[in-house]
């Protein structure tokens, strides 16, 4: 199979994200369930998960990296600890239903900093006039999962902190492919799943904790902390962490973010941007085609949209399939995305690379292609 | 055979003390606190040297790792000294 739907979850892992989660299995209970060694080498594999992840994202305590099961789980931490109901937040144009459903719920009053695709500048120039006094928070994408388009959120959090708004940062596409420092940006919370290019396995996702802001559980419940207490403690990891951690999974994402740090972002982001760059000129050069892409891929991360002319990119997405080629079509949980870009009738045809995909894979990928649109 | 017991709110507290101690060149032991040693419920502690509770503490505090409660071990009982 050629795997070209990374932005959903990355298939081909490192080999040492299953080894290292049937140790797990093997060898490990729960952290702070018990002092006997299956507890505490659990306790020592979450702790070191935690203390690598923040390194990899800027925070000074591991503490501050919050165990989820996705990243929708912990913008939805980050959301409702932040908005009260009916509250004012800022959203990017390009933000998925992780976002803006649970903003729904909230009834909060949402005001979308609209802009065209690819234009940081707009982008930036648009929060700046949303952002006034009054608003609960900002919530933004650094990549949209639609289009790869990378967001300014430097500039917007630069907005922020000058505004006193909490800033959430949903880093899903982006963790480990682009930098992220959440002390020099000052965000509020960042969330990411473990799952895509973090090479962690399905079920782990990370809410980082920023400094200043006061998380409010989703579930309440054992901790292995303060047990005679009957509120929740007020201390991280645990004020966020109810119930028995998935210690396979977090000993996988373990090994998938060593394997990230090894390996380097800026060496899997170009990687990952030099096949997008490939598979877009390809797909140029065949009649009928939209493809959603600058030239040399600016503001653009490895993930890559196409809209075919007069076909239905579901069908174009079932005849790869039986050619052996996995992308994603439809509106990828992210309508206003489409909306912001023009196609939210059609749906988009994704490409998402990883770091495992290659050239090759490109090449016949754009072959089968040519022949079901040509 | 004694020694003191450092209080920590959490495991993962544990954790981070035993790291900071082990950077200032103090080895530590993470235990389950005994139960009759804290209201609090379940509690993990971490154990140094009697010659090292002053030098650890110093340590922990810079950290801002400040324990919930202080014990030494003596004579086959604990005793709170502070915290």
């Amino acid at each position: 199979m050629i795997y070209l739907d990374s932005a959903a979850t990355t298939f081909q892992k490192p080999r040492t994200v299953a080894s290292a989660m049937q140790e797990a299995l093997m060898t490990m209970s729960s952290p702070g369930r018990g002092g006997h060694p299956a507890a505490m080498r659990a306790a020592e594999t979450a702790f070191q998960c935690r203390s690598e992840l923040a390194e990899l994202f800027g925070l000074e305590n591991p503490e501050q990296v919050v165990f989820t099961s996705n990243a929708t789980h912990g913008l939805n931490i980050a959301i409702k600890s932040l908005v009260p109901p009916g509250g004012r937040v800022v959203v990017s144009g390009y933000e998925h239903n992780a976002v803006t459903r649970p903003l729904t719920a909230l009834g909060a009053r949402i005001a979308v900093a609209e802009a065209p695709l690819f234009d940081s500048d707009a982008v930036t120039a648009a929060f700046d006039r949303l952002i006034v006094p009054g608003t609960s928070a900002v919530v933004c994408n650094y990549v949209s999962n639609v289009f790869g388009f990378i967001q300014p959120v430097e500039q917007i959090a630069a907005i922020c902190r000058a505004r006193r708004v909490p800033f959430i940062i949903d880093a899903s596409q982006s963790a480990g492919v682009l930098p992220l420092d959440m002390k020099r940006l000052g965000a509020a919370f960042a969330a990411m799943p473990g799952h895509k290019g973090l090479y962690g396995p399905q079920g782990t996702g990370v809410l980082l904790c920023g400094d200043g802001g006061t998380a409010r559980p989703l579930l309440e419940g054992g901790t292995g902390s303060l047990s005679i207490q009957q509120e929740m403690p007020d201390f991280l990891p645990d004020r966020l962490e109810a119930g028995t951690h998935n210690m396979p999974g977090i000993a996988g994402l373990l090994a998938g973010v060593r394997y990230v740090r090894q390996r380097g972002l800026r060496d899997i982001c170009d990687r990952e941007r030099r096949l997008a760059l490939l598979a877009a000129e390809g797909l140029r050069t065949l009649p009928g085609v939209q493809v959603f892409a600058l030239p040399g891929l600016r503001d653009q991360a490895g993930v890559l949209s196409v809209v075919p002319k007069n076909r239905d990119v579901e069908a174009v997405g079932d005849a790869l399939a039986e050619q052996g080629i996995a992308v994603r079509t439809g509106l990828h949980c992210a309508p206003l995305a489409h909306r912001s870009a023009g196609t939210l009738d059609t749906g988009t045809i994704r490409l998402s690379f990883s770091d495992f995909n290659t050239p090759e894979e490109v090449y016949r990928t754009l072959t089968v292609l040519r022949d079901l649109l040509g | 055979m004694e020694y003191y017991l450092i209080l920590a709110r959490s495991v993962t507290y544990a954790q981070r003390m035993q790291r900071t101690l082990g950077r200032t060149g103090i080895r530590s032991q993470i235990f389950r606190a005994p139960r009759d040693l804290t209201d609090l419920g379940c509690a993990y502690a971490v154990r140094v040297a009697v010659n090292d509770l002053s030098k650890a503490l110093i340590a922990l505090h810079r950290e801002s790792l400040d324990p919930i409660q202080v014990f030494l071990f003596q004579s086959g009982a604990y005793r709170e000294v502070g915290a």
